[in-house]
Order: C-alpha cells, then sequence, then structure tokens
C-alpha cells in the first residue's frame, strides 16, 4: 500500500493503566483540512500532540511522506502549530514573533523581513507589526500565532483548539478567515474541536473522536446522514433515541417494534450481526427536524409536554406511551394546534432515521 | 458586616495611630545614626551639638573601609550570580518538574530562610574548618550563597509559575532547540523574576552579619563585620557614618530595582 501523505499507524498511547488513545489510524492526503472532533479526554488532543512530538507514542508511527518522523525531535520535524492559549513570545514585537522560526533557522534578514510582509498581508494584520502582543486582542493575537506558524512553509500545521477562548461572532469570523487561509496556502491542516458546528464549518473531513479510539471519519455529510454508531450520531446534529422493544434485521434494513406496540419497518440498520433473532439493547434515532405530526393511528402516539415558540422555528417536546423524552422541531405553522397535555401522533421517513444494534 | 474604615469612628483613629506608631519605630533608628554620623560629638550625643562631616573624612582617610566596601561588593555580586543560577535550575525542577518528594525539596529550599541563622553560621563554620575555606573569598561566597538562595528561589519560582510552558512549546515547534527556547524565549519573559531574584540574594549578602563574623579573617572583612569589629574597639561616630553610607547604599538599589521593574513592565 502506497502511504498517503501524511499517514497514522496504530497509534497507541497509554498512560499507567489509562489508554489515552487506542488504534488510532488515518490516511491523509496532501492539502485536506481534516478536523478530530470529540469531547474532551477523547484522545484527539493526545494523537496531535504525538504529531508535534510532545509526547511519544507507546506503540504505533506516524509516517509523513513516506518516513517515520516520531525519531525527529519536535524542534526538528518543520511542523506547524496554533495553540488554545496564547502562545505570542510576550517580550517580542509582531514582527519578530513572526520572524522568530526564520531566524532560528538562520536565514538572512532580508528574506525574514520579506517573508513577515507576505504573512502578516496573508492574516490580514499589515501594520500592526510594532505591536506588542500585550496590545493585541485575542483574535489578533492567535492571527498572528497563525503567521508565525505558517511562515516557514510547515508541511503539516495542527491547530489545538485555536478559538475556544474567543466569544462566538469573532470565532466564526476567524474561522472564514482560516478557510481562506487554507485555500490560498494549500497547506495540510490538523485542527482539534470539541464544537460540531466549527467541525463542519471548517472541515475537508472528520475524524470522530471517543475514548481514545475514532468512532467514524467522513465528511459532514456522511456523518450527519450515515452515522455509523450511536455516538456519532449524538455528537453530529441533533438527536432523539427511542428505545426499541423487538428488532427483526435482514438485508441492511431493519424492522422495530416499540414499547407500545407501534411497528415501523425499512429502517437502514447499523453495526448490525446481520443476523435475525431479537436484539434487546437496539435504539432508534431520529433527527428532531425529520419528525412530523401523523393523521390518528398512522404514527407514534405521544403526549405534548411543551412547545417554545423559538422565531424561526418552534420546538415541541413530547412523551411516548412507555415514557422516553423526544422532540421535534417543525414551523410555527404547522404545531398551531399543540399544547400541553393534547394528545397525537407522529411519523418519520424511515430513510431518514436508523437503527443502531 | 463588613467593617469599612468610614464606620469604625473612635477606632480609625486608634488605628491611624498604631499605623504612624508602626512608621516611627521602623525609621526613626535610621534616622537617628544618620543625624549622628553628622553631627560633630564624639560621644554620640543627641541631639548633636553642632553639624560636621568629619566622620566621613576619617571614614574615607582609613583604607580599611574602603576594602570591606569592596569586599562586601565581591561577596554580594558573587553570591547573587551563583544564588540565581542555581535558583534558576531548581526553579524549572520545582515547577516543571513531576517527581517524588517534590514539596519536601521545596520545603528544604526554603530553610536557609527560618533556620536560625547562628545555628547555620556554626554548622557551615564547622564544616569549612575541615576543608580549609574559612576565611577565603570562596568560603564566603558559599555561605552567602546559600543563605541568599531562598530568596532567589521564591521571585523565579512565582514569575515561571506564571508563564505558560506552551509558549516555550510553541518556540520548540518554531525551530528553536529546547535548550534555545529557554535562552531566547522563557528567560526574557521571566526577566522581571529573575532580576528581582539577583537583588534580593544581593541585598542578603550585603547586609548580613552573623556567617559573615565567623567567614570573616582580618584580611577578608566584609562591611557589616568592619562596623562590628569597630563597634567593640570603640564607639566612634565613624562607625554611624559607615552605617549611613551602607543603609543609603541600600535604599539606592532598592530605589533603582522600582525604577527598572517600572520600565519592563512596560
Amino acid at each position: 500500500m502506497t502511504p498517503a501523505f501524511l499517514s497514522i499507524r496504530s497509534l497507541r498511547q497509554t498512560y499507567g493503566s489509562v489508554v489515552a488513545v487506542d488504534d488510532v489510524s488515518l490516511e491523509i492526503p496532501e492539502g485536506e483540512f481534516l478536523t478530530f472532533l470529540g469531547p474532551s479526554g477523547s484522545g484527539k488532543s493526545t494523537t496531535l500532540y504525538a504529531l508535534a512530538g510532545f509526547n511519544e507514542p507507546t506503540s504505533g508511527d506516524i509516517l509523513l511522506r513516506g518516513g517515520s518522523i516520531l525519531a525527529t525531535p519536535s524542534h526538528k520535524r518543520n511542523i506547524g502549530m496554533v495553540f488554545q492559549r496564547y502562545t505570542l513570545f510576550p517580550h517580542l514585537n509582531v514582527r519578530e514573533n513572526v520572524g522568530f522560526p526564520l531566524r532560528v533557522r538562520g536565514r538572512p534578514e532580508r528574506e525574514v523581513a520579506r517573508r513577515v510582509d507576505t504573512m502578516l498581508a496573508l492574516v490580514r494584520l499589515d501594520g500592526y507589526g510594532d505591536r506588542m502582543p500585550g496590545h493585541l486582542s485575542g483574535g489578533q493575537q492567535q492571527r498572528v500565532a497563525l503567521a508565525r506558524a505558517l511562515a516557514y512553509d510547515p508541511p503539516v500545521l495542527l491547530m489545538d483548539e485555536p478559538l475556544s477562548a474567543l466569544d462566538k461572532k469573532l470565532r466564526e469570523e476567524i474561522q472564514i478567515e482560516i478557510r481562506r487561509i487554507h485555500r490560498e496556502t494549500g497547506v495540510t491542516i490538523l485542527y482539534v474541536t470539541h464544537d460540531q458546528e466549527e467541525a463542519l464549518r471548517l472541515s475537508d473531513r472528520i475524524a470522530v473522536f471517543n475514548r481514545g479510539r475514532i468512532e467514524q471519519v467522513g465528511s459532514g455529510r456522511d456523518l450527519y446522514h450515515n452515522p455509523a454508531t450511536r455516538f456519532v450520531a449524538s455528537f453530529i446534529g441533533d438527536s432523539n433515541f427511542l428505545d426499541a422493544a423487538e428488532v427483526r434485521a435482514e438485508g441492511g434494513r431493519g424492522r422495530v417494534v416499540f414499547p407500545d406496540g407501534t411497528t415501523v419497518a425499512d429502517l437502514p440498520v447499523h453495526r448490525s450481526t446481520e443476523g435475525d433473532g431479537t436484539l434487546p439493547a437496539a435504539q432508534v434515532m431520529v433527527r428532531p427536524q425529520s419528525l412530523r405530526l401523523a393523521g390518528a393511528g398512522e404514527g407514534l402516539p405521544v403526549r405534548v409536554l411543551d412547545v417554545t415558540f423559538l422565531g424561526d422555528t418552534s420546538t415541541v417536546q413530547f412523551r411516548t406511551a412507555w415514557g422516553q423524552e423526544i422532540w421535534m422541531r417543525a414551523g410555527a405553522d404547522d404545531i398551531a394546534a399543540l399544547s400541553p397535555d393534547v394528545t397525537c401522533d407522529v411519523s418519520w421517513n424511515p430513510a431518514e432515521s436508523h437503527l443502531f444494534l | 458586616m463588613l467593617l469599612t474604615y468610614h464606620r469604625l469612628g473612635g477606632l480609625g483613629i486608634a488605628l491611624w495611630a498604631i499605623t504612624i506608631g508602626v512608621c516611627l519605630f521602623l525609621l526613626v533608628p535610621i534616622i537617628f545614626i544618620a543625624a549622628l554620623s553628622f553631627g560633630s560629638s564624639r560621644w554620640l550625643a543627641f541631639p548633636p551639638p553642632a553639624w560636621t562631616l568629619r566622620w566621613y573624612q576619617e571614614l574615607a582617610a582609613d583604607p580599611r573601609w574602603l576594602e570591606a566596601a569592596l569586599t562586601s561588593a565581591k561577596v554580594g555580586l558573587l553570591s547573587a550570580a551563583l544564588a540565581v543560577l542555581l535558583g534558576l535550575m531548581a526553579s524549572f525542577a520545582l515547577v516543571r518538574g513531576r517527581f517524588r518528594g517534590r514539596n519536601f525539596l521545596k520545603a528544604l529550599f526554603l530553610t536557609p530562610m527560618v533556620l536560625p541563622v547562628i545555628v547555620f553560621a556554626v554548622a557551615i563554620y564547622a564544616l569549612f574548618l575541615r576543608v580549609g575555606l574559612n576565611g577565603t573569598l570562596v568560603g564566603f561566597v558559599l555561605a552567602h550563597t546559600v543563605l541568599a538562595f531562598p530568596f532567589a528561589v521564591i521571585p523565579i519560582v512565582n514569575s515561571l509559575e506564571g508563564f505558560d510552558k506552551s509558549i516555550e512549546d510553541a518556540a520548540v515547534l518554531c525551530g528553536a532547540s529546547p535548550l534555545q527556547a529557554k535562552l531566547k524565549i522563557t528567560l526574557p519573559a521571566i526577566r522581571i523574576g529573575l532580576f528581582s531574584a539577583a537583588v534580593f540574594a544581593f541585598l542578603i549578602s550585603w547586609d548580613e552579619v552573623v556567617v559573615a563574623i565567623f567567614m570573616a579573617s582580618p584580611d577578608l572583612q566584609t562591611l557589616p563585620v568592619r562596623i562590628w569589629g569597630a563597634l567593640r574597639q570603640d564607639l566612634t561616630p565613624v562607625i554611624a557614618a559607615a552605617s549611613t553610607i551602607l543603609v543609603a547604599f541600600t535604599l539606592l538599589v532598592m530605589a533603582a530595582v522600582a525604577l527598572l521593574r517600572r520600565r519592563i513592565s512596560r
């Protein structure tokens, strides 16, 4: 097998009896924007740090252009990184910060000056060269950090939740900047975040981390429409999970009987053993916006708990006959007749839901 | 209920009186000795019958005083340099290290601050007697380095704790070796701490007398030792003059520090 541009192979990282990263493998083509998405402690940052060389993997390998980088110390890996915290050198001004990696490499002053100008223009901070880091806003500091990390043309840029300290509006503004810079430079970016919206907005592909493992890798659309596991389904987008009382799965499609006797057929099955038999732990996942109101006796009977008006949309909270709570997102007009304690039926297109076994 | 100052009434006035009393208690002896050094009375009478610079002239005329001052400066500077260097390495271990006994080590490093000085002085005198370091500059510097060490460790540890290790990591990823990153990024970033450490360490040595008396020889005396020695021979206003110079120099260093710190932190 020809290795990809960047290849992570069976990476494993343990600290004593704690397994932080468990058999993570990824093939990353040149120029890709790949995001590691997952809750804190899922192993995404640890994987990134292994690439940076800040921790030594217990086993596994990382190959860049076909050669292992594990034996190379951090400062010789030529990898760029933007950190979660502000890491500009406090005693150097913006120009000196961006020029630092070039001066360390012994590049001539004229080249350093030229390159610093180019980088500051790239992050749209021309004219800020003489400012000290302490006199910059958080967003400006992270843009300088980005310019510094890209100044030496690294093959790979690592970004460890670089926007988590910024407020939402600024975050979205810089996300657009990062997209543009990725387009303009074509650098391969590995981006860590726990914010699914940020991951969806930025990435070509997303690797969803959970408990040290990758649950699924794919484009945002893939993950949303075809989640491979319950975890991915619950982490990407909003979701309702309904317990199934009885399940029959055959040929990738499933038929479910809910505890109240309602039957739904033709559900796409995930992680199925493709056999038959009754599997009690099965759950059906339905997105809140897939739910529709149905005529009496044509869907799943539910009782309305609460209706919330949110402007463009409204949400309705239901309780099923066996006590599970689910919610629906709908237009304001669709639900005019609903109020707490009303009973009604809800249904959905089975193809838009998923049966997890 | 919170105790706010304007609600205290009579008690507030009492607090003012206590504050003024404490300030006077700290300042009066210094002012007193300075006044005596300019007084004409050989018997240190107060208030002085007339003013004179005679004692300062006598001080300048005696080469032993100048020699003592130079020795003080030499011992102070060397001890400060050594204490800061060792303190820096110790601070990296205490702040960044993850090893058993770290807290114990931290406490141990601070013992010279709380150990009765006389106990330390006797102990180190006995030790140096065996290795022949008493009465030498090396012995003097080593002994004072021990005393100054905790005063160097405290500000360096504080500034290193306030310095985000990620900044050093960023320098390493930028291509600086771990040592380069420390020299070019970490040390300049904690320079206020290093500077405070150097000044504290110097001042500890500069006015230290107990250990110094044990370390000194007739040829090697620091200013405080010389003052102590002169005091035992006879009570002359020259001592007041020397003491005033000692205090004035200390105040000068403190003022310089305050100014420099303000400039650095800007």
